[in-house]
Order: C-alpha cells, then sequence, then structure tokens
C-alpha cells in the first residue's frame, strides 16, 4: 500500500474557510450592475388548458424590464431522455400541477415584479385532474400527455432467473405491501438563478446544480446558441442530494428575462417555490413477494413498485429503476422479477432523491426480518446469509469486483452490540439493521466520462480544471488533494477551476454518485501526465531512470537518494527554457455497458464500482405518544478506500439524518387537491441538532481494483441504509412490522393499541 | 402601489455605523444583504423556521428575517462578518473548520452565531446543553455532528 | 418572502400608543417580537395600512413580586421567564411553558404577550397564494366554507400557544388597556372560544401586563408539551395542571388546562370537580385525564391526524397532573 501525504488524511478542506467567514457566495448572494428582480407566475390550478394570456398590462407597468411567456421561448419540449421530451420550460396549452411555470416579469425591485406578477391575466380552463396513482391509472382517466396512455410513464421490466421454481422450492415465502408519500430534499439554500448576456450574446449564467455540463446543452438548445457560448458559471452550492442536475424552467426563464430586458436578472425561489417547483421525491406503493429456504437464503422475489412521478417525466425511467438496482447489488437474488412503474399525477414533478425508495428498500429488509424471525434466525445473520459478495454478478449483470458487505455488517454488529442486544431488551426497546449499496454512476452516454486538464506555472504551482462540481459534499477538496498527492505539492499550491462550462471539460456531475470515481479518477490521470512529463525532465537531468524517482515536498528526487532532486518550478522552468509547452490531461471513461438501456435493455455492467454497507439503530419507543427516542445508529460502510475519512463520516452522520431521523420518523409531504400543505420547514421537518442520536462511523477498505486509489461512493448508501435500520429497530422495539412510511407517532400507537386488542 | 414613507436609519453592524434609507417594509434581513451587501447572513426559509438568518442583536441571536429594519434603530447588530478579525478566524470559526462541521455551508454562518452567543452566556456548555442552544438552527448536510463536536472543542476554554 | 407596503409607527409611550390605536382601530396590527406579525404579514393572512412596534415602550416590562401576585409585563420575552428563577421555582408550568417555546433564538424575540395572543392557526389557514389559490375561501378568511373538514359550518383552526394554557392553570388575569379606561380579566375570558375571531378584544385595546395572583401552602404546576421534533414546532397536543392541597393534605385547587385541542385552551371544569377533597395519592388522575379527552377536539389540520391528538390530550394531561404533583412535593 502506497503512503500518502495528504489522502487517507483529516486536514482542512479548501473550501471551508470562505463558508465559516460567510464570504463564500451563493447563487442568490450575486449582485451584478442593473441587475434586475425575476419572478414566476404559477398556474392555481392542478390541471387546465391555457387559453389566454394577457400581459399587457404588466408590460405597461414602470419599472418592469421585461415580460415573457411560452410565446417568447418557444414550444420544443425537453427531456433527460430523447423519448421522455414531454416539458416545455413555459406551456403553451396546459397546465398540469399547482404551481407550474406559466409566465415571468423582470422589474426593477421586487415590490414591482410582485405587482407586476398580478397584472397578468391568464385565461383558464379548468380539466379534471388526478392526485392518487389509481385514479391515474384508471380507464377514462384525464391523461397528462397524449404519450403516456392510462399516465403510465415509464414501464421498467427485470425478470432474470426463473422464479415460479424459486418460489415452489422456498420453505417459506411471504408478500407484503409497502408505501411512503413523497418526501422532499429540502437543501438547506432555496433555489436561484443569476443571468446575464454580454455585448456577442454569450450567457453567463450561476445556480445550483448537480453537473454545469447537464444544464449548460439544453440551455444552449433552447437559447438556440452553441454551447461555447452558454457559460455555467462556478458558484457554492447549498446542497443537491439527487437533485438540482436537470435543466429548470427557472434557468431557462431566467435566461430569456436577461436576453430580453438586455440586464441581468436574478430570480431567487422561496421555500415553497423551491419545494413545489423544482423536484421532489416520488411516493412509492411496492408489493414484495419473496421465498426463503429453511437457511434463510432468498430463493426468489418478485417486485412490483408503483412511483407516483408528478407531472413530467423529469428522470423518470433513472427514478424507476434505481431502488431495485441498489437491493440488487446490496442482496444475492438469482430468481427475480421487477415491474417498475411510473405514474403520472397532476402534481409537481418528481426526481431523484438520495433517499429514494424508503418504501421499497425498507420493505425488502421487513421481510428478511419477518421470515428470519419464523425460522428462528436473527436480522442480521439474515443480512450474512443473502450479502453481495465480490466476484459476484448481479442480477442484471454487473460484475462486483469490490464488496466489502459481509465486513460492514459483522463490524457494525459487533460496534453496537447487536448479539448482546438482539432479543434481550426491555420492551418497547429496539435494535434494527439495514443494508444497501449504491452504484458509483451509471451509463450517461456522451456525458459518462470526465477530463481534467492541469497547467503549470514556473513557480512550481499548479492549476487544476475539472467540471466536477461540489454540492457541499467536499468535491472541491478531493479534487486539490489528489492533485497535490500525486505531484508531492501542498493544497496551497494547486488552484482549482471547476464546474464552469466556458472552461472546464465534460463531467458527469455529481448526482450519481460518480465524481470521485469517474471526475477523480480522471484528475488523478492527468495528474500522473503532467507527473511524467516532469519526471522525464528530472530523470534527463539526474541521468536516472524515471521510475527511480519521487515526487513530495515540492520536489523531484532519486528515491533511494533523496540529495539528488531538482524543485518542481526548475523541472518546469527547463522545459519552459527548451521551447516547451509543459501541462497534463487525463481522462476517465468508465468501462460500462453502453447498450444498457433503462427501459429497452436494462442489463449489462451498471457501474465499475458499488459501494456497500449497513446501518444499525438502537430506538426506544414511549408507548403512550409513539414517540421514538433513538439512542445511537452506527454506520459501517466500504468506500473502497476513505480519501478523507471525516469528510467520510460526515456522509455517514447526515445520512443517517437524512434517511434514518428525518425519512423514517418525520418528514413526509401532505397533500390537499395536489397542493402541498407543508412545502415550508415549518411544515415539512428535518431533523434538528436536539433530535439526533449518538452516531458510530466504521469505514470498510476494500480498495476497489478501479476507483482512485480504491476509491468508491459513500455519500447516499448510508442514508439508505439508515432508513432500513431505523424501520427495523422500530419494528423490533413495537413487535409489530411497520409497512407505511415515516413511522410517526400516530402509527406507532395505533400498532400498539391493535396489538393489545389483537392479544385479548 | 402604495407609495410609502422612507425612514432614514442609523444601523450599528459589526461596530461600523450605516446610514440606510428604507421603507418600513423591509426586513434586517434584506437590508443586511440588498443595502449592506453583507451576504454572509442567508434566507433559507423567510419564516424564521431554519436559522440561516441568524444574527445577534445586542448580543442575543434574533432572525433577522422576523425583525423589521426599521426597529432596529440605537441596537447594535453582528454579522457572520464580524466575527474574522484582521483576516483571522475567530476561535468559533476555526474550530469548525478543524472539525470538518461545514459541509455546502448555507447552515454554517447562522450555525456560528448560535454557538458564539452560546459560549458567550456559557463558556462551557455541556452536550445537551449546545444540542438545545443550537436546535433552532437547521442543517441538512452534517447530522450536526461535527457541528456540536466543533463547539465542544471550545468549551471550557477560556476567552 | 417580501413584506406588503404598510406605514410605520413607533409610539415612545403607552398613552401615545393607545391613542393611534384609537384613531386607526382595525387598520393597525401590534408587533412586539415579531415572530407571529411578521410570518402573517408575508403569507399576507394580514395587510393592515400600519405596524405599530411596541416591544421600546416602557412600563412594559419586568417580572415583579407584589404581596398577592406576581405581574408581568407583556414585553417580557419568553427568554426572560424561562430563566427567572422566581417561576421556576414557584410557577414551574409557567416557566416550563417558556422553555419549550419554539426554540431559543425565536424565544428570545418573543414576548408573553405576543405569545398569549397568538392567532390560532391550520394547515389550510397558514398558507401564503401558491397554495389557497383556485380552492374555496375557508371561515378564518372570510369565506364559507372549512377546507379541513369538508363541509365543516365553524372553523376548526387550533390554537397552539404554550403560555396561555399554563398561565390560565393559575387563574391569571391579563390587563387590557385603551384610551382612558382598562379592564382586567382573567386571560381565560380573553379566548372567544371559536376560530375565526379567537380573541374578545376591541379593536383598540392593547395587552400590557399579565396578573399571577400568589398561590399558598403547598401547590405545584407542570406543563406538558407533545411535538414531533425536540424544539422549534408548536405543540401538537399540551396540557398545564396546577394541584394545591389544604391543611388536611386534599386537594383544595385543581386546574387541568389543555392547549392545541380547540381553538382555545380549555379548563377541564370536571376535573376539578373529581380531585377536590380528594388525597394526593388516592386521587383519580386517570379519570381526570379522561375528562379532558372528553374537552378535546382534533381533526385533521395540523403535521399529525386529529384523531392522535386527542389521544394526546389524554396522556399530557395525565403527564401534567402528575408533573404537578412531583413538584407539589418537591416544595413541602
Amino acid at each position: 500500500m502506497e503512503k500518502f501525504t495528504l489522502l487517507g488524511k483529516n486536514r482542512k478542506r479548501v473550501d471551508t474557510a470562505a463558508k465559516a467567514t460567510g464570504e463564500a457566495l451563493f447563487s442568490a448572494d450575486l449582485s451584478l450592475p442593473r441587475m434586475l428582480v425575476g419572478k414566476v407566475l404559477r398556474s392555481p390550478h392542478p390541471h387546465a388548458r391555457i387559453l389566454a394570456i394577457d400581459t399587457s398590462k404588466a408590460e405597461k407597468l414602470p419599472g418592469v424590464k421585461a415580460v415573457i411567456t411560452a410565446k417568447d421561448i418557444g414550444g420544443d419540449k425537453w427531456g433527460v431522455f430523447r423519448y421522455t421530451q414531454d416539458q416545455q420550460f413555459l406551456p403553451t396549452e396546459k397546465v398540469r400541477y399547482v404551481g407550474e411555470e406559466v409566465a415571468a416579469v423582470a422589474a426593477v425591485d421586487e415590490d414591482t415584479a410582485l405587482e407586476a406578477l398580478a397584472l397578468i391575466d391568464v385565461q383558464y380552463e379548468v380539466l379534471p385532474s388526478v392526485f392518487t396513482m389509481a385514479d391515474a391509472m384508471a380507464d377514462g382517466a384525464p391523461q397528462l400527455h397524449d404519450a403516456y396512455p392510462n399516465n403510465i410513464n415509464v414501464r421498467v421490466k427485470i425478470d432474470v432467473g426463473d422464479i415460479e421454481k424459486g418460489f415452489n422450492e422456498s420453505y417459506l415465502v411471504r408478500e407484503d405491501l409497502f408505501s411512503a408519500p413523497e418526501d422532499t430534499y429540502c437543501q438547506a439554500e432555496p433555489y436561484a438563478v443569476a443571468a446575464q448576456f454580454d455585448q456577442a450574446g454569450n450567457i453567463e449564467i450561476w445556480m445550483p446544480n448537480a453537473g454545469p455540463h447537464m444544464k449548460a446543452k439544453p440551455l444552449a438548445n433552447v437559447l438556440k446558441i452553441p454551447l461555447n457560448k452558454v457559460r455555467v458559471r462556478k458558484i457554492t452550492i447549498g446542497g443537491a442530494f439527487g437533485g438540482r442536475s436537470e435543466i429548470s424552467p427557472a434557468d431557462v426563464i431566467c435566461a430569456f428575462l436577461a436576453r430580453k430586458a438586455r440586464r441581468p436578472v436574478k430570480i431567487v425561489y422561496s421555500r415553497e417555490e423551491n419545494t413545489v417547483a423544482t423536484r421532489q421525491a416520488h411516493a412509492l406503493v411496492t408489493r414484495i413477494k419473496t421465498g426463503v429456504d429453511r437457511e434463510g437464503k432468498v430463493l426468489a422475489r418478485e417486485i412490483i413498485c408503483h412511483m407516483d412521478g408528478g407531472a413530467y417525466s423529469s428522470t423518470g425511467p433513472i427514478a424507476t429503476s434505481v431502488p431495485f438496482l441498489c437491493m440488487e447489488q446490496a442482496y444475492r437474488m438469482d430468481n427475480v422479477r421487477f415491474t417498475g412503474y411510473r405514474i403520472l399525477t397532476n402534481k409537481p414533478i418528481r426526481g431523484m432523491f438520495r433517499v429514494h425508495g424508503r418504501a421499497f428498500a425498507c420493505g425488502v429488509d421487513v421481510q428478511l426480518d419477518r421470515m428470519g424471525e419464523e425460522l428462528g434466525i436473527d436480522p442480521l445473520t439474515m443480512r450474512l446469509r443473502n450479502a453481495r459478495q465480490a466476484g459476484d454478478y448481479t442480477p442484471t449483470r454487473s460484475y462486483v469486483a469490490s464488496c466489502g458487505l459481509t465486513e460492514a455488517i459483522i463490524r457494525v454488529g459487533e460496534k453496537s452490540g447487536w448479539k448482546e442486544k438482539f432479543g434481550k431488551l426491555p420492551p418497547y426497546h429496539g435494535i434494527g439493521i439495514g443494508c444497501n449499496s449504491v452504484q458509483t454512476g451509471f451509463p450517461m452516454g456522451i456525458r459518462g466520462g470526465s477530463q481534467a486538464f492541469i497547467k503549470l506555472n514556473e513557480d512550481g504551482g499548479i492549476t487544476v480544471i475539472t467540471g466536477i462540481v461540489d454540492n457541499g459534499q467536499g468535491n472541491d477538496n478531493m479534487v486539490v488533494q489528489i492533485a497535490a498527492e500525486e505531484l508531492g505539492l501542498t493544497p496551497d499550491d494547486v488552484q482549482l477551476i471547476s464546474a464552469d462550462t466556458e472552461v472546464t471539460p465534460s463531467d458527469p456531475g455529481s448526482y450519481s454518485m460518480c465524481e470521485t470515481f469517474i471526475g477523480g479518477n480522471a484528475v488523478r490521470l492527468a495528474a500522473r501526465d503532467v507527473k511524467r512529463k516532469l519526471f522525464r525532465i528530472a530523470a534527463g537531468e539526474f541521468g536516472t531512470g524515471e521510475d527511480e524517482l519521487t515526487a513530495r515536498d515540492r520536489k523531484i528526487f532519486v528515491t533511494k537518494n533523496p540529495e539528488i532532486s531538482m524543485s518542481i518550478a526548475k523541472a518546469v522552468r527547463i522545459a519552459l527554457s527548451r521551447n516547451e509547452s509543459i501541462s497534463g490531461e487525463g481522462s476517465y471513461w468508465p468501462d460500462v455497458d453502453a447498450k444498457r438501456e433503462w427501459v429497452k435493455n436494462p442489463y449489462g455492467q451498471l457501474s465499475e464500482a458499488f459501494s456497500f454497507g449497513a446501518v444499525i439503530v438502537e430506538v426506544k419507543v414511549d408507548p403512550e405518544t409513539g414517540q421514538v427516542e433513538v439512542l445511537e445508529a452506527t454506520a459501517a460502510q466500504d468506500v473502497g478506500f476513505a480519501l478523507h475519512p471525516q469528510v467520510i463520516e460526515g456522509q455517514f452522520e447526515g445520512g443517517i439524518a437524512m434517511g434514518g431521523q428525518g425519512g423514517m420518523l418525520t418528514e413526509f409531504l401532505q397533500w390537499h387537491e395536489g397542493r402541498v400543505l407543508n412545502p415550508s420547514q415549518s411544515g415539512y421537518l428535518v431533523p434538528l441538532a436536539i433530535d439526533m442520536p449518538k452516531i458510530n462511523s466504521i469505514i470498510v477498505e476494500t480498495i476497489d481494483p478501479k476507483g482512485p486509489y480504491g476509491a468508491k461512493e459513500a455519500g447516499m448508501s448510508v442514508a439508505m441504509s439508515a432508513a432500513q435500520a431505523y424501520c427495523g429497530a422500530i419494528s423490533n422495539a413495537v413487535g409489530v412490522s411497520f409497512h407505511d412510511y415515516p413511522i410517526t407517532p400516530d402509527k406507532i400507537v395505533k400498532a400498539i393499541e391493535e396489538k393489545k386488542k389483537t392479544k385479548k | 402601489m402604495k407609495k410609502m414613507k422612507r425612514y432614514s436609519l442609523t444601523l450599528t453592524v459589526n461596530n461600523e455605523t450605516h446610514a440606510v434609507v428604507t421603507p418600513p417594509n423591509r426586513t434586517l434581513l434584506e437590508v443586511l444583504r440588498d443595502d449592506l451587501h453583507l451576504t454572509g447572513t442567508k434566507e433559507g426559509c423567510g419564516e424564521g423556521a431554519c436559522g440561516s438568518c441568524t444574527v445577534l442583536v445586542d448580543g442575543q441571536p434574533v432572525r433577522s428575517c422576523l425583525t423589521l429594519a426599521v426597529a432596529m434603530e440605537g441596537r447594535t447588530i453582528t454579522t457572520i462578518e464580524g466575527l474574522a478579525q484582521g483576516g483571522r478566524l475567530h476561535p468559533i470559526q476555526a474550530a469548525f473548520v478543524e472539525h470538518h462541521a461545514i459541509q455546502c455551508g448555507f447552515c454554517s454562518p447562522g450555525m456560528i452565531l448560535a454557538a458564539y452567543a452560546l459560549l458567550n452566556e456559557n463558556p462551557n456548555p455541556g452536550e445537551a446543553e449546545i444540542r438545545r442552544a443550537i436546535s433552532g438552527n437547521v442543517c441538512r448536510c452534517t447530522g450536526y455532528a461535527k457541528i456540536v463536536k466543533a463547539v465542544q472543542s471550545l468549551a471550557g476554554e477560556g476567552r | 418572502m417580501k413584506l406588503p407596503p404598510f406605514e410605520y409607527l413607533e409610539p415612545s409611550t403607552v398613552p401615545e400608543a393607545l391613542s393611534m390605536l384609537d384613531a386607526y382601530r382595525d387598520r393597525v396590527q401590534i408587533i412586539a417580537g415579531g415572530t407571529e406579525a411578521v410570518n402573517r404579514l408575508k403569507m399576507r393572512l394580514i395587510s393592515p395600512d400600519y405596524i405599530m412596534n411596541i416591544k421600546k415602550l416602557p412600563d412594559l416590562g419586568g417580572i415583579v413580586e407584589h404581596e398577592q401576585s406576581i405581574i408581568i409585563g407583556a414585553n417580557v420575552s419568553i427568554n426572560e421567564i424561562r430563566d427567572s428563577s422566581l417561576l421556576q421555582d414557584k410557577y414551574k408550568a409557567i416557566a416550563e411553558a417558556a422553555f419549550q417555546v419554539a426554540a431559543p433564538p425565536l424565544a428570545n424575540m418573543g414576548t408573553i404577550g405576543g405569545n398569549i395572543l397568538q392567532n390560532t392557526r391550520c394547515l389550510f389557514y397558514n398558507q401564503s397564494e401558491i397554495v389557497l389559490k383556485g380552492l374555496e375561501v375557508c371561515h378564518k378568511r372570510g369565506g364559507a366554507s372549512c377546507l379541513a373538514v369538508k363541509g365543516g359550518k365553524r372553523c376548526f383552526s387550533v390554537y397552539q400557544g404554550d403560555m396561555a394554557p399554563a398561565l390560565i392553570a393559575f387563574d391569571a388575569q391579563c390587563v387590557l388597556e385603551k384610551s382612558g379606561s382598562r379592564r382586567t380579566i382573567s386571560i381565560r375570558a380573553l379566548f372567544s372560544g371559536e376560530g375565526v375571531q379567537p380573541f374578545s378584544m376591541a379593536g383598540n385595546e392593547m395587552l400590557t401586563g399579565i396578573i399571577i395572583p400568589k398561590q399558598n401552602g403547598a401547590y405545584g404546576s407542570a406543563y406538558r408539551k407533545l411535538r414531533l421534533r425536540g424544539s422549534l414546532d408548536y405543540p401538537l397536543s399540551s396540557a398545564a395542571a396546577l394541584l394545591a392541597i389544604n391543611a388536611d393534605g386534599k386537594f383544595a385547587v385543581s386546574r387541568l388546562v389543555i392547549g392545541a385541542a380547540g381553538p382555545a385552551p380549555k379548563i377541564v371544569d370536571g376535573a376539578s370537580a373529581a380531585l377536590l377533597g380528594k388525597l394526593p395519592e388516592e386521587a383519580n388522575l386517570k379519570a381526570a385525564a379522561d375528562m379532558a379527552y372528553e374537552l378535546s377536539e382534533g381533526v385533521d389540520n395540523l403535521a399529525l391526524p386529529g384523531d392522535y391528538r386527542r389521544k394526546m390530550v389524554r396522556v399530557l394531561a395525565q403527564r401534567a397532573l402528575k408533573g404537578a404533583r412531583a413538584d407539589m412535593k418537591r416544595g413541602m
């Protein structure tokens, strides 16, 4: 194992001092000369035809500099996939959810902009709407889009092995239904966009994003300008959690307002708009049938999952697949059939979310617990019996090169005292376990690879140029760490230009958990390219072979004879004095199956690496109020290699909060006729410091053969396995299985009452 | 649109006095961010439920999004920009950085000020007291674990 | 969220404030801490012509012990009440309620007057235009429907203030002033009992002080609150209890008050009768809690279902009674 100076250590991140002083600029903090305030007019109806829009009074209001409707933008439909192009940035014919964008204004101040909105007159013909999946799929239901009969947006079918045979051979079979309403990201930063054009028609635009290059292309398309005129700029981003990856109507609206007004425009979303008008997470209903043998090994599994997608496709095919894929990676299941449906309803649009599919993952684990109980096998052992192993192929035929799931389960069991506690705790005191796995990226076509450049200065400092984006998780720091480590520099020697589409090369973005794996590898390769060139120069000067050299402490020296050295600066100047430019380039494209497609061909290598982990949680339930006190949570995660242990722990801790504490106890959207009743932070309740348990973090390292230094994803899996563990622990405490999430106190009280009744 | 009277205020922010002219329907948060360009204080929710807008008024943490600017004449306001002195991080800021208590950073200014106010009132808080003092500040990234550690690292140190 | 336009008034004395109330009546909204009023303005629940800031008025501060009572100025902050050793020691329910209001920064801004006079709340009422446009107008907003209860003929909004139930448990009074006169009524009587206009106050009246009659002998009190998280949130259910015994060790005074169980806090009158003359150990606290349940109201217009919140009234009432009994024993 190589010895590292920077990697694997806990040095300060390069970006957090500016955040601590308030100097770091988020999109809403930007101030541009003569900037206008943009505001969006939204549909009050869940489903309606737009008959006419009269903006004349708004346009005449003093202080209003631009008003736009669909006719300014054009009616082209956009979609993440070619076969899901169903969304216009301002609709021409129909609105399909309460809150959908209809028109927008840019004015000299907020009061004027709000007044202008009130002066826009929209004539609607209200249409019947559907708010539940059952209503949406029924024959004769109002159709949201002509392209999707019965409002079935996506259907994914995966069928592997022979489930009938598997069920027939099973000792135990059970079938259950699991459900959960929508949850949502609730990033700390509400969405905001700022945009300005220059004289040459180039646009600069800032917004929180999980991949600036994914924003740039649709912007170029809709603005009808080439990509090189679209500059999505680097900006500090206040969290993404799976959101903010797709182009948003706000982005397009802001750009068109800026172009029409010929002045910069900034749109800042309220917290409500962030909840309603960006993305939410899907509601799920999952039917799972599982058969096991006497040892608790799963012989067959059938899953039918319906997801409520809201009014448009968004990342539909991905969303419909990922909950299943996580489970097929985590647990062995040779015979499995999965049918996933994404259904459209007249509600805000749903996208990918870090805690995607609590009613799926928790369902799988609940069944393992219950069947294990019948067999006399404890939940932890059930996980071990079914755990994914390195060298396996998943049902959809991904080869799993590295897998530390078994080690994670064992270590989390030891740390949490599982053996001493399970089955031995007093009443209403419980312990539970959850396991999950997350793919490190998936096939993204021409967006699937990352490239990095390195520029060298004659004084030995460097600038790394990469498309990698940082949503707060520490990716900027990762890039600097890797480049500095490879070249023997300190972080202060490394400047970073990242996530700016004018300059940085394409990168998949962060939402698919691939920045470390794909982006990090590209940076590593670019740095090695530089190192080779510098070593060639130094070797020439020293008269040694290139493989006899080391770079450290800003110097290149002969490994066995460190007095023979030269500064990196000197090596650079030698190159320049020979009239040779010196720079580095590296690119990384994961070796995945390019023919794998979510719907048409969901088989083949999905990702080069997968993370694996387990969480164990201990809880105490107040049987009178149903409130849950979470005592301790322990997470063990195979992250391949910990580039920065404390940063990774931060992901575990945040994941436990989001997926477990919030996802299982308090987070759900409340509805009335397609309207979110709790869009604000006083209504949508995320965990507070006073709610969180003691957290133990265990990093498992399997050194993946392809990951940079062996690293894989570390940000999403714990959020999921925490949800599963919370569910298991509460079920264990109460002695009742919970199938509907979140497990709020009223559901616990009801379950206890019913249990007492059946006892009698 | 109703024409409102504009008020002349003198606001003392981070030991500097500022002459501000504003109509009354503006919060302290708006004036700090838009008039004084102190954008370290954030709007996370606009209704006082998240704590991103936390500033200190006469040393006490308040929600600047629920505070009328015109009511602040004569009060001493501290924003996150007022903590670092001469380019050096305040010990609380340094502790947050050292302990990796900052991820996306949006909640950090409010969180740091809440911790600052706590340590001013109680220089040696226990874990429960720390969690309660920051219980009004929402963080979506960290799960609060390292924020608590950062504040604990400062407990008991004379300042 | 942008505030609507308004004119700002900052009277320097209470008489000046009262004459402004006289002049503007329903066109003026009082603001003290701002935690309630500013939110209602942002949501456009109110659009007053004037905002009158009373936070700087003299004579509205102080927690002062008199011979027969404790007088608390309307502008005293929740945190000051929380930290008062007098209240913590002898009026525990009131200090406990203050401790559980919202979270420390909000409790720092908020005043006891403002907390008592907070308006009732409902998922369907405390919404902005983006949600409500296109729906029927509810009773509380001047319409004729209820969005929470289909066909509801009256308003089911919920009073979620923490301070009022604890104060009512002590039979606290409040001073209401208007130009030229003042009246003192029980805080209980301040509440109209209905959701559209929750308070029985004239448009030119201002709450200036709270009077807590001193309790004598051996007594104890407690306030219990239920919310989903450990801080910040309004109560989904709450209960306050005062228990006092006389010389022969039997209950002479008992007040059980439930909150977040209707448009106003409610005294469970039957509980007082049931506990009167009983020994603390023999008293049937559970029966008193059952009466609280009978009196409670809960529909599905908050974060958790109404029937659950009603069940919790029973649980919290019992816990408040037990807490009051323990507080009483502590003092003996």
